[in-house]
């Protein structure tokens, strides 16, 4: 029998009706996810990108246990996100991150000690297991401080330790680096890829285009709670039709010169953005078909023309997408 | 990597939460300060009130009002650990771990019983040393075992209000409004047959009330209360504990769900 996929969601939806305050109550309902659908294979990191708001950390919820969907089926490891909870709790690793979620006033080993317990670790093997993972997340000489002290970076790396204290089979990071420095996001990053040669399946949101590209293979994106790709790196790029892309800027092109390039080989999509006096043309093209001299030569005439070439950053394909999606 | 988890003791999961809970205290064990002005003031004023009622004046100076606050703390306390989970961002990662939360719950409580008799034996010092000797006592170790016993009874009664807590965000100000009611409707500041009568048959659905009065037995000679006397009370007392901590434990099943379902787990 071959091994379930790590994640399978199946029109999944989720809408928060809150009711905010006591006598004067104010009802708001949001369809933070509108039907998603995702299979995830395990062994990997699976990226999932999205702007704030999107439903990213709702989506990530419903796969810890923490939420029900509202309609739909999510299973985990093969097993059903509601009715499978006591199976899949042990088996999963949550890090939602952030300056809450620990208990600050108590040092970083009294705050594994409680988790450790209510994961059942065995008791002979939980001070070793504590030193390992404050090891592996760089804490062990500030393992005895008051979680309070600790920068914003270091709690993070605290979370982190509670997400793989118990050895879990799949791990979920929720903007894993939100808010940190970029030294702490780095070493963060690090740390997330390490993970993975451990054999743990790793489920992470972000909505920082570099760090998907950066840290995951494959990777859906999400924008107002529908994934509206889901591809690799590659993929994802070919998706709008070149990995390359040309940026042209002069002092405005006539309608004629924009149909020329357009019917240069290659070329998929130009978009147009006025810079006070200068505008500048970005086009999507498939490597090799079309260089920058081509541009040049369909450009004569125009002083200070400035072409330039770059691969086709990810987060293009994302503005791209995301912006396709706005109503 | 295999997953090591083990088997999640439930034992294991509340001698775990009593812990934390009691780091936390240490972390910053001057709370104790202003949770105790107002029992020793109350138990301060009540003596002087009582002072010239006869020899088991100090008794009721100690089991009246003066305690107020020490119970409150049995039985709120608790669900107040709820809401600062809530507030920590703790109450996800806690309600994600495998062990059942409401032996959590049941670890929280029991320290706010422990805590509780720290703040009953300082106000018992304070009031001792300004009536100049102990109270009378005719059982003394008989009156210290029921002690324990009535603070049981508010932490079962603590757990199902822990429930509460759990289930909405809003506890906090049902149970600044309920909080007094409770004291006076259970007997816990004075004895409940001093109430409108039809008080009476609600207060007895409450575990405290019942056990106070058994308390108040023993300690008092010439107590009259119900009427039905010393077994009966503890018989009373034990039986709605038993029903209140069966409760608890259906109830902590479906509020467990219904977080889930609401997505309230977190300030939001
Ligand atoms: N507990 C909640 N109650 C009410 N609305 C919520 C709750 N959680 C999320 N939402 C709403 O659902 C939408 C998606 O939120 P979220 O999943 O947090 O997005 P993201 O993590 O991608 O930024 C947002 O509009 C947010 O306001
Ligand atoms: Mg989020």
């Amino acid at each position: 029998m071959s091994d379930p996929p790590a994640i399978d969601v199946r029109g999944v939806t989720r809408v928060f009706d809150s009711r905010k305050g006591f006598l004067f109550r104010e009802h708001t309902r949001t369809e933070a996810l509108r039907g998603i659908d995702l299979r995830v294979e395990s062994g990997s990191i699976f990226g999932l990108l999205g702007p704030n708001g999107a439903g990213k950390t709702t989506l990530v919820k419903i796969l810890a246990t923490l939420l029900l969907p509202t309609t739909g089926q999510a299973l985990v490891l093969g097993h059903d996100v509601v009715e499978e909870q006591p199976w899949l709790r042990p088996r999963i690793g949550l890090v939602l991150g952030g300056e809450r979620g620990l208990y600050n006033r108590i040092n970083a080993k009294d705050n594994l000690r409680y988790f450790a317990d209510l994961y059942g670790i065995p008791p002979a093997e939980r001070e070793e297991r504590i030193r390992e993972v404050l090891e592996r997340v760089d804490l062990e000489n500030a393992a005895d401080r008051r979680v309070e002290e600790y920068s914003r970076g270091m709690k993070q790396k605290l979370h982190i330790a509670r997400g793989i204290l118990h050895r879990p089979q799949i791990l979920f990071l929720d903007e894993p680096t939100i808010g940190l420095d970029p030294k702490s996001a780095r070493e963060t990053r690090k740390l997330v890829r390490s993970l993975v040669s451990d054999g743990v399946t790793i489920f992470l949101t972000t909505h920082y285009m570099f760090e998907a590209e950066e840290l995951c293979p494959e990777l859906a994106i999400i924008s107002k709670g529908r994934v509206v790709a889901r591809d690799t790196v590659a993929g994802l790029r070919q998706l709008v039709g070149g990995d390359r892309t040309i940026e042209v800027e002069a002092y405005g092109f006539e309608d004629r010169e924009i149909v020329s390039l357009r019917s240069l080989p290659g070329v998929s999509k130009i978009v147009t953005e006025e810079f006070g006096p200068r505008t500048r043309l970005t086009m999507r093209v498939r490597t090799g078909e079309t260089l920058p001299g081509d541009v040049t030569d369909v450009l004569p005439g125009h002083p200070e023309l400035a072409v330039r070439e770059r691969r086709t950053a990810l987060e293009d394909v994302y503005l791209d997408l995301v912006e396709e999606e706005a109503p | 990597m295999a997953t090591s988890t083990g088997h999640v003791s439930g034992a294991r999961a509340t001698g775990s939460s009593l812990r934390l809970s009691f780091l936390m205290f240490m972390a910053d064990p001057q709370w104790l300060i202003p949770s105790m002005i107002a029992p020793v003031i109350f138990g301060l004023v009540s003596f002087e009130l009582f002072r010239s009622a006869g020899p088991y004046f100090l008794t009721y100076a100690i089991l009246g009002a003066g305690m107020m606050s020490m119970w409150g703390q049995t039985l709120y306390g608790s669900g107040w650990a709820i809401g600062q989970d809530r507030e920590f961002g703790t109450l996800e990662p806690t309600i994600g771990a495998p062990a059942p939360y409401l032996y959590v719950v049941l670890g929280r409580v029991l320290w706010n019983v422990i805590s509780g008799l720290i703040g009953g034996g300082i106000v018992y010092l304070v009031v001792v040393a300004a009536a100049g000797a102990p109270p009378a006592v005719p059982d003394p170790l008989g009156f210290v075992v029921l002690f324990v016993f009535v603070m049981l009874t508010l932490a079962s009664v603590g757990i199902v209000f822990t429930a509460i807590w759990v289930y909405t965000r809003y506890a906090g100000f049902v149970q600044n409004i309920g909080e007094f009611a409770f004291y006076v409707g259970t007997g816990c500041m004075f004895p409940v047959v001093l109430l409108p009568f039809w008080t009476n048959p609600i207060a007895l659905f409450f575990p405290p009330t019942w056990a106070v009065d058994a308390l108040r037995y023993l300690a008092i000679p010439g107590y009259v209360g119900f009427g039905w006397g010393f077994w009966v009370d503890l018989a009373g007392a034990v039986a709605t504990t038993l029903v209140y901590v069966g409760v608890a434990g259906t109830i902590f099943r479906r509020v467990e769900r219904h977080v889930l379902e609401d997505g309230s787990l977190s300030w939001y």
